[in-house]
């Protein structure tokens, strides 16, 4: 009888113990906003209408439609999402703004959004000091990412500094490229493909002949003929869209024959692209860097497309859908479930923060694996090249990336 | 740099600089044309530019009409809103306020709207080719290499010029421009319609940089923000003497060769800045530009 007390006694007691640790660590996840025992809040912001909407219209719906998968599945721990969604404009000022009626007003507990770079870049500030994950759609938000935050999480499609960096690797290993012309903008963009170039060149030992020009150069004669002059064994792009094709255009006019190789960043539409350098002719010996696992629609990222076309018939029934960059929302929304997943029932801000920085997995998606640490924010830096002659497009074999690290 | 790559550059910087030069002139011709007659700086000359290789664009590319009717279209349409804006916008600004910042900012308005139109279009979303009218094929000008289609740029753009020059000089609209932009008030005591003559002003200089755009537009590629080129037109324009037309036309050619000699001889970065600079020399050395004649006080 006696032990029957004591064990009774005990039981209570550890019962007592336990329900009070359950309410404490309840109160504890009650005080996290965006949180409640049914549902976590998470708030999304990207390009919903504007010139910029091809950015990251389709990208916030992929990270959705994964979101609503997870949902299906019975949620995080029992908890579903629950999405607010907000147009930024791919402008800084409605960014920004987006974000802090995220965090104040709905008190969301994490922030998932950010397609264009600079306008993403603007919200920094606030958040690490508003102390919210952002975990970032596809901007690759190089300057929110260096030097690394606590917070701020993001080049889900690549950092700026790996586009150029994984050039080089191309180049080299793909054509034995030992000298290379190299032509970039003269902003903060270029400067940081080309630090990346630079540390993979060393590594390769290549020599680089850099012209830099601004993103609104009329007339590319000067930079092609000095580059052309330096005798290069292949000519790599790394600008926007329109600069790119103006150097292509023009190689094609002054006949350089030897391979030409664009950054991801030079182009969304490569119909658009062979139209604009004045057709297949200027492609002939032309090469596209991409930073999915596949071809766009491949076999190994076909399930991306299927989920869009199941989780939007009608979207997808439109010519312009799904936009280019839509599989970049998936690795986002993956990085998000799995960080929710690993920080436990009881998730906190800084339980997710710690979770994410633990984050190496492969989506599937993109062309390498989703890497964080201790002071890497920067999710990608592999790509895939394509051969593209104006028509046809050719997976070229293997993975490029960039061996630069960040020393700060 | 050895001396064949410094021939080479030398030749190649002269022949792109005359053809991207050429455009240049023909925008500051416009600008020229409209201060010296109403002394307001168009600040929506990029714009009108702009819209008019839009116009084009549609109408050639996406309504397929032939070249004969696209072409004559754009020029037609982009003479009656320069014209209309004169007589609508600028004309009741002038009676309301008669401070020429009004007037400047009311040509800033028209470059806002215009852009906002074209963005509003969704074909500013993307850099977009223009169908060039002729062959993009490379023929050699000593060493330098240009294509058949910067030789009609240059061309084309040396007969439009000579047909300004020639309509000023010898036809009674041409003089009646004249004497408005060197003495208004007795231009209308002699029997000038005010009026009318900046209608045709504006109409002309609009037609002028329709003629610009659908000669440039291939070559450079369409975006909403390509109106940006007139930074180099007002470069020329001050280089050359803000109030001299052929001060426009050589300061467009001194802009575009300049442009090229920098970025072939100096540094690619550089090539932005390079027209900022032509200007400040041009301030410190010789502040009336080119042609503008010597300073002169004016009593009123």
């Amino acid at each position: 009888m006696t032990m029957t007390r004591r064990t009774l006694a005990r039981a209570g007691l550890t019962t007592l113990a336990s329900l009070g640790f359950a309410a404490f660590a309840a109160s504890a996840s009650a005080q996290e906003p965006g949180l409640t025992p049914t549902s976590i809040k998470i708030g999304m912001f990207a390009p919903l209408s504007g010139a910029n909407m091809a950015y990251g219209f389709d990208v916030a719906n992929a990270a959705k439609m994964y979101f609503d998968k997870i949902n299906k599945e019975g949620g995080i721990h029992g908890r579903k999402i629950e999405v607010v969604l907000e147009d930024d404009r791919c402008n800084a000022n409605d960014l920004v703004a987006a974000v802090k009626k995220l965090v104040e007003q709905d008190q969301v507990f994490l922030l998932n959004g950010g397609s264009c770079s600079a306008a993403v870049v603007a919200a920094k500030e606030y958040v690490v000091r508003s102390k919210v994950p952002l975990v970032m759609l596809n901007a690759s938000g190089d300057g929110a990412l260096y030097p690394p935050t606590d917070y701020i999480f993001g080049a889900f499609s690549i950092s700026q500094y790996a586009v150029g960096g994984a050039m080089v690797d191309f180049a080299a290993k793909a054509f034995g490229a030992k000298k290379l012309a190299y032509i970039n903008h003269d902003d903060a963009y270029g400067a940081w493909n080309l630090e990346g170039s630079k540390a993979d060149a060393e590594t390769l030992k290549v020599d680089l002949a850099v012209e830099s020009v601004s993103p609104t150069i009329n007339d590319v004669t000067a930079p092609f003929l000095k580059l052309r002059a330096s005798n290069p064994d292949a000519l790599l792009i790394v600008t926007y869209a329109r600069p790119a094709a103006l150097l292509i255009k023009k190689a094609a006019e002054m006949g350089f024959n030897k391979p030409i190789i664009l950054s991801v960043t030079g182009t969304a539409n490569l119909s658009q692209l062979t139209a604009n350098v004045g057709g297949e002719a200027a492609l002939k010996n032309f090469y596209v860097q991409d930073v999915l696992a596949d071809l766009p629609g491949g076999p190994k990222i076909k399930w991306v497309y299927d989920m869009y076309k199941a989780s939007y018939p009608d979207l997808a029934a439109k010519p312009d859908h799904p936009q280019s960059y839509m599989p970049y929302g998936i690795p986002s929304a993956m990085s998000i479930v799995k960080a929710l997943q690993a920080a436990g029932p009881n998730p906190t801000r800084e339980k997710v923060i710690e979770e994410m920085k633990k984050l190496n997995f492969d989506s599937g998606v993109m062309a390498g694996p989703v890497v964080f640490g201790p002071n890497e924010r920067a999710a990608n830096k592999a790509t895939i090249f394509i051969k593209f002659d104006g028509k046809n497009q050719t997976l070229m074999p293997g993975v490029f990336t960039s061996r630069w690290k960040y020393k700060g | 740099m050895d001396f064949d790559l410094f021939l080479l550059f030398l030749q190649q910087g002269i022949v792109s600089g005359l053809v991207v030069g050429s455009v240049y002139a023909l925008l500051a011709l416009s600008i020229v044309m409209i201060f010296k007659t109403s002394e307001v700086p168009n600040f929506a000359a990029g714009e009108v530019f702009m819209a008019a290789g839009y116009c084009a664009l549609f109408l050639l590319v996406f309504q397929h009409m032939p070249l004969w009717v696209a072409i004559p279209v754009t020029l037609v349409a982009s003479f009656i809103v320069a014209a209309l804006f004169r007589r609508g916008v600028l004309k009741q600004v002038a009676k309301a306020s008669g401070s020429p910042v009004n007037l400047v900012i009311a040509t800033l308005g028209l470059s806002y709207v215009l852009k906002g139109l074209v963005r509003r279009t969704g074909f500013g979303d993307t850099p977009r080719s223009f169908p060039a009218l002729i062959s993009t094929d490379s023929i050699m000008i000593g060493q330098a290499s240009i294509t058949k289609l910067d030789l009609s740029i240059f061309i084309t753009a040396i007969l439009v010029m000579a047909a300004v020059f020639w309509m000023f000089a010898y036809t009674k609209v041409g003089r009646a421009m004249r004497a408005v932009g060197m003495n208004p008030k007795a231009a209308q005591l002699m029997g000038v319609d005010l009026e009318r003559i900046h209608m045709l002003v504006w109409g002309l200089a609009a037609v002028i940089s329709a003629i610009a755009a659908l000669l440039i537009s291939p070559k450079i590629l369409m975006t909403a923000e390509m109106g940006s080129i007139v930074t180099m037109a007002f470069a020329a324009a001050i280089v050359g003497g803000f109030m001299s037309l052929p001060g426009a036309v050589v300061g467009g050619f001194v802009i575009g060769i300049t442009e090229n000699f920098v970025g072939l001889f100096i540094s690619s970065r550089a090539i932005v800045v390079a027209p900022f600079v032509a200007i400040m020399l041009v301030l410190i050395l010789r502040p009336q530009g080119l042609f503008g004649g010597k300073f002169a006080i004016k009593k009123v």
